[in-house]
Formats: C-alpha cells, structure tokens, sequence
C-alpha cells in the first residue's frame, strides 16, 4: 500500500512522473547510442531550441488552465516583437534591452486586451474569436507595419543575440549557452509562482474547473478573464524578442503557423484541454521531450521530417493512455451498489 | 376563371414566399450568412463592376471554392457530431500525394491506360481518405480521446507521413484526365463547381434525411441522451469521421484536378479556414446544429470577399484582416441578440471553445 501511495505521488497529478521516466529513458537510450549525445553540447543546443517554445508554451498554459485555447499566441509573439524592431530602426533610436521588452510587452499586452475583451465579454467560444482576431492581428502587421525582412537589428539587440552565460570548447567542438535561455527560466518560475501563490493563479483553475461555479463562489470570472489574455499576449510578446534577437533577423512570417505544435507540447504536458488542470512542471517536461526527440532522431540519422510523425505519436499515446484510464475510473462507479464495491474492496487492501 | 387563376396563382406564390421566409427565420444564421453574401457581391460589382463581374472572375470563384468548400463540409460533420477535425488538409495532401505517386510508378506511354486508370487512382485515393477518417474515429470512439486531440495527433503523423514521403518536395504528376476534368466545364459552370455541390447535395441528404444523419445530429447535441437512447456512439462517430475522411480524400482529388502538383505542406491555412467557415455557415461548434447550404455559402461568401478584395487590388493581407473581422462580428452580433431574446439569461457555457 505505501509502495503504491509513493508511486501514485511520483507519478504526479498530470502524470509528471511518467513523462520524467519517458524523458530519461530517451536520454540514457541516446547517450548509450551515441555518446556524443549526452554532451554540454546537446544539452546547450537543446535548451536554446526550447527557449521559445517554453515561453509560449507557458502562455498556451494560463490559457488551457483556464479552459480556452488560443491560436493567435504566435502572431501576438511576432507582431509585437516586428512592430518594436521597426519602431526602433525606423526612428534610427537604440534603447536599452529593458526598453525593448516594455515596449513589445505593452503592444502585446494590448494585443491581449483585444482577445481577453472580446471573449470574456460576449462568452464566446476562445478558439473561434483567437481564429478570428489571428487574421486581424497578422494582416494589421503586415499591412500597416510592414511586410520587411530585416536583416540588421537594432545595435542592443544585436549586441544581446551573441552574449552566451556559458562558453567552452569541448572535444566535440564549441558549447555555449545563449543568455535568453535564462528568460525562459526566468518566465517559468514567475508563471509557476503566480499559478501556485496568488490569487490569480488559484481563479485561473476555478474558472478552468467549472466556469459556472468559479462565478458563482464569488470569483471575477471576467475581470480574470481578460487579465489572462493580457498576460498572454506579455508572455507571448517575450517569446518574440526572444525570437527575433536569438535568429538576428526580423522576419514577420516567422513563428505563425506553429500554434498547434506549442499546444501539442502543452496538452503533453498533462494540461486538460478542458480546463482546470495542467502544470508548469509538465510543461516543462513536454516542450523538453519534444526537443529532445528532435534532436536525437537528427543524431540517429532519422530524418528531421519524422519529427512531425514522432510528436503526433506521442501525442495519441500520451492521450490515449489518459483517456482509456479516465474511462475506467469512471466505470468504477456506476451505481450505489459499485460504490459498496469500492470501499469494501478498498478496506480489504487497507 | 382567368380571375380565378390568377388569385390561385396568387396564393400559390404567397405561400411559396412565407413558405421561404420562414424556412429562413428558422435558419437565421443561414440568412444572415446569405444577406452577408449578397452584400458583399453588390459591394464589389458596384465597386468594380469592370473586373469583378468580369467572366474570369467569376469562373476564378467557382473554380477556388470546391477544394475549401468539400473540406469545409467535412469539418462541418465533425462538428456536428460535437468535435473538429484538424486532420482534414492534411488527409487531403496525403490522398494526393498518393494519387500521384501511384499514377507516376503505372505510367505507361499508351495514353488509352492512362485514361483507364484514373478512375481506380481516384478511388484509391478516396479510400486513403476513409482509413484516415477511420483512424479518427476509432481514437475517437473507441479509444475515447477528445476529438481535437486525436485529430492534432493524426495531422500531425499524417503530414510527417507525407513530409517523408515526399521528401519534403512537391511532387509532379497526376492522370491527363484530372487535369482535362478540371478544366471542363458545363456551361458556364466548371466541372469541380459542379463536384462541390454533388457533394454538398449528398451530404445534405445524409445529414438530413437518412438515420445516421439523424444520428450524428442527436450525437451532437447530447451525447448522453443519444447513449441512454440507444444510439450507438462508437459505430455513429467511426461513421461521421469516416466519411469526413472520403470527403478529405476527394479534396485531395480537387487539389490534383486544378494544379496537377501534390505536396504535404500545400493548404496550410486552410485547416483554421474552413473552421472559420463551418462557424460561419451557422454550424454550432458545440455539436448538435449545422447546415450544409450554410457553409456553401459561407464557403462562396468568403471567396467572393477575396476574390472582390483582388479586384479592389488590395493585398492578401488586408482580406486576412477581413477575414477576422467577419468572423468575429459575426459571432459577436450573434451573442447580443442571444441574450436580449432569453431575457438575459447567461448565454450557454461556451467558453471552453473546443
């Protein structure tokens, strides 16, 4: 009983643990394959492809907790993100970094305001209205701000796009950790902090639980709405800097087109599609996983269009698994006589 | 008695009116999504009547519709039965890669057996179609994933299927008989056009005259009601995906027919597309309510828009902002009238979005 207590605690709520195993599996299996995978280099490599997709993943998060889903994440991402390099460069100013984050995170933030208002106010369906105002927010990009590749960017994002926290030559070549990988960290605590600590976090789950009932107990369904696309479109904003500053390019057409892969990692994260659970730990665990894959099957010699099949794989699995074993728990119990059942059985093993 | 001809002809067309009339009250979203379309076409014959009336034009409409509008209606079944597809562009790619990749390891250089061929090439490819939608349905159905998750995982493996299939490449050939029937026409109708609304008619037919169309509706609205009723769900739902799936594989035949090319990425924007569509043909994206001739419209409505905001020479990108804009006020009018008709009752949970 207590060995089965502790495997249920490991396992997490949203099946963390799992993921973790399938994760190290992936790792140890690599490694044993081909040593120069387990490597700072890999390591390094792996955590830069995640950064982005861990921020936005942590955007789709807030709004999946909350029972939506959003697909207009990436163009507020990329839209804020042009938009500020083109203020910047069109007005010849050069700005500390800190300055260039504001200014895309009040864009996107507005961006947000959009989405939050239009949803939260006439209780509409999140995923047709973000269907909706994605097409509105990508052709305001590029038809009122510009449709410019930029191949130069401001000098202070310039100078960022080459700091790295850690820089060594190993035997299998240069290992460097680019700086925005700690923005994600950064951003990844902030949002576990919120979810876990405030009083935000806490409504986000009630109004993802059970919208009705999260009104009715006396929480501002609305007012929290709203706030959560705002910090959507802030959190997404950060996403697009990041973007822009690690290619050293800006390029408007970038990023749109893979809000489904980002929710793809976040539902394999254990979040509920239909709201009221998910984990940041999770998160973590499925933007990392499907890094990972990417980059073992290009070790291996697969080629990097199985990526794609591999994640939708995963997906079906990871769904599948949950979805046959909810289905069970709930056949438990069907009737007075099945709940009889249960304690009986359930006293007998205590 | 020529008076009395006249007066019965009289009631006759009256009724016939008040008949249509509320037909159309009774389908509000789909006569608003006709004022919608009439609107728009006025807008744009009265803007640029030179262009846009132009026969080209209006060919161009037909000829662009039928591979958005067959899709469109194959999502519109899903959401039906109270999922989505996501799956269907790329079910779609890959019946047309498949198509032409069979077509080009049976060429031959006697024309005669090319012509044979099309017809087993075209079923083929409609029977990837319905295994892929089968595929859904048994996720769906019987393994018990929500719809939008298991379509998220089989587009996915299906376009990495195609992607490493193709190499990543487009692929070049398709039966002489697909492209001369793309190019055929009946009067001043095009054979796809025509492709399109055989299908739409068929599934207008399915939904609502025959038992599991009546299924797939009660499915939808109220899955379980429809369980205790006696309905069974598995083998309604493996039903609707599957011909979700055919519809998908004809899509991919009508990408062949107009550009004798497959790939696996052509058609991305078309998988939120034909969403936006469905939703604005007055398909409840909860389940339970849809209109084929809703979303033929819709589908037309829109590429009226876009093919008027060419004629205007205004961008691609400017008709995406109109695009969103349609939808959303769409939706948004609908949600006002909503609650001043239930006496500001809070309109149905909606916010979990699907």
């Amino acid at each position: 009983m207590d060995i089965r207590k502790t495997l249920r605690k490991l396992q997490g709520r949203n099946n963390e643990g799992t993921l973790l195993l399938v994760l190290l599996a992936i790792v140890i299996g690599m490694s044993l394959l081909n040593p120069v995978f387990f490597t700072a280099n890999t390591a390094f490599a792996v955590l830069r492809s995640a950064t982005v997709p861990m921020i936005l993943a942590l955007s789709v998060l807030l709004v999946i907790i909350s029972g939506g889903i959003d697909v207009s994440f990436p163009v507020v991402a990329i839209a804020s993100a042009y938009t500020t390099v083109t203020i910047l460069l069109a007005t010849g100013t050069d700005v500390p970094m800190v300055v260039v984050f504001a200014i895309a995170a009040a864009i996107g933030a507005i961006l947000g305001l959009v989405n939050g208002f239009v949803i939260a106010k006439f209780r509409l369906p999140t995923l047709i209205v973000t269907l909706g105002t994605q097409g509105v927010f990508f052709g305001a990009m590029l038809t009122y701000v510009g449709a410019k590749y930029f191949p130069e960017l401001p000098p202070t994002m310039a100078a960022l796009s080459t700091v790295n926290i850690l820089d060594f030559t190993t035997a299998h070549g240069r290992a460097n950790l680019h700086v925005l990988v700690l923005l994600a960290i950064v951003a990844t605590l902030l949002v576990w902090a919120v979810l876990k600590w405030t009083m935000f976090g806490r409504s986000l789950y009630a109004i993802g639980d059970d919208y009705e009932g999260a009104h009715r107990a006396g929480f501002r369904v609305v007012r929290t709405q709203i706030l959560t696309y705002v910090l959507v479109g802030v959190i997404a904003s950060m996403a697009g800097v990041a973007h822009i500053t690690m290619s050293r390019a800006a390029n408007p057409q970038d990023l749109v087109g893979g809000e489904l892969d980002i929710i793809a990692a976040v539902v394999l994260g254990g979040a509920s599609i239909f709201g009221g659970r998910g984990s940041v730990g999770g998160t973590v665990l499925g933007v990392l996983l499907i890094q990972v894959i990417n980059n073992s099957l290009l070790l291996v010699g697969v080629p990097s269009a199985w990526l794609r099949a591999a994640v939708g794989i995963l997906l079906i699995v990871g769904v599948g698994i949950q979805a046959v074993s909810a289905r069970r728990k709930a056949q438990r119990v069907h009737s007075v006589e099945d709940v009889m059942d249960l304690t009986v059985a359930q006293r007998k093993e205590a | 008695m020529s008076d009395s001809s006249f007066k019965d002809a009289n009631n006759r067309l009256d009724s016939a009116v008040r008949g249509v009339i509320e037909r159309a009250q009774a389908n509000r979203s789909m006569l608003r999504m006709v004022l919608v379309f009439v609107a728009a076409f006025a807008l744009f014959a009265f803007l640029n009547p030179r262009v846009f009336l132009g026969s080209l034009n209006l060919q161009n409409i037909m000829v662009a519709s039928p591979e958005i509008g067959v899709i469109a209606i194959a999502m519109m079944l899903s959401m039906l039965t109270g999922g989505i597809d996501l799956s269907l562009v790329s079910i779609a790619n890959l019946s047309a890669i498949t198509m032409s990749t069979m077509f080009t390891a049976m060429v031959t250089g006697s024309g005669e057996f090319n012509e044979a061929m099309a017809v087993p090439v075209l079923l083929v490819g409609i029977l990837v179609g319905v295994g892929c939608g089968l595929l859904n349905g048994v996720l769906i159905g019987i393994v018990g994933i929500t719809p939008i998750l298991a379509t998220l995982g089989t587009m996915q493996i299906l376009n990495g299927v195609a992607i490493v299939w193709t190499g990543g490449s487009t692929l070049y050939g398709a039966p002489a008989t697909f492209t001369t029937f793309g190019k055929l026409a009946i009067g001043p109708v095009p054979m796809l056009f025509a492709v399109f609304i055989v299908a739409a008619i068929l599934i207008a037919f399915l939904v609502n005259s025959t038992t599991l169309g009546r299924k797939i509706e009660l499915q939808g609205a109220n899955p379980v009601a429809a369980r205790f009723s006696g309905i069974r769900s598995k083998a309604v739902l493996i039903g609707s995906y599957a011909v979700g799936g055919a519809l998908g594989g004809l899509a991919g035949f009508l990408f062949l027919a107009r550009n004798p090319t497959a790939s696996a990425d052509y058609g991305a924007s078309y998988v939120l597309l034909v969403i936006v569509i469905a939703v604005l043909g007055g398909t409840n994206p909860n389940g339970g309510f849809a209109s084929v001739a809703g979303v033929v419209i819709a589908t037309l409505t829109l590429q009226v828009v876009s093919s008027g905001f060419t004629a205007m020479r205004l961008s691609s990108y400017q008709y995406a902002i109109a695009q969103g804009v349609i939808l959303v006020a769409v939706m948004v009018i609908d949600a006002i009238n909503w609650r001043k008709f239930r006496n500001k009752r809070p309109a149905p949970m909606a916010a979990t979005g699907k």
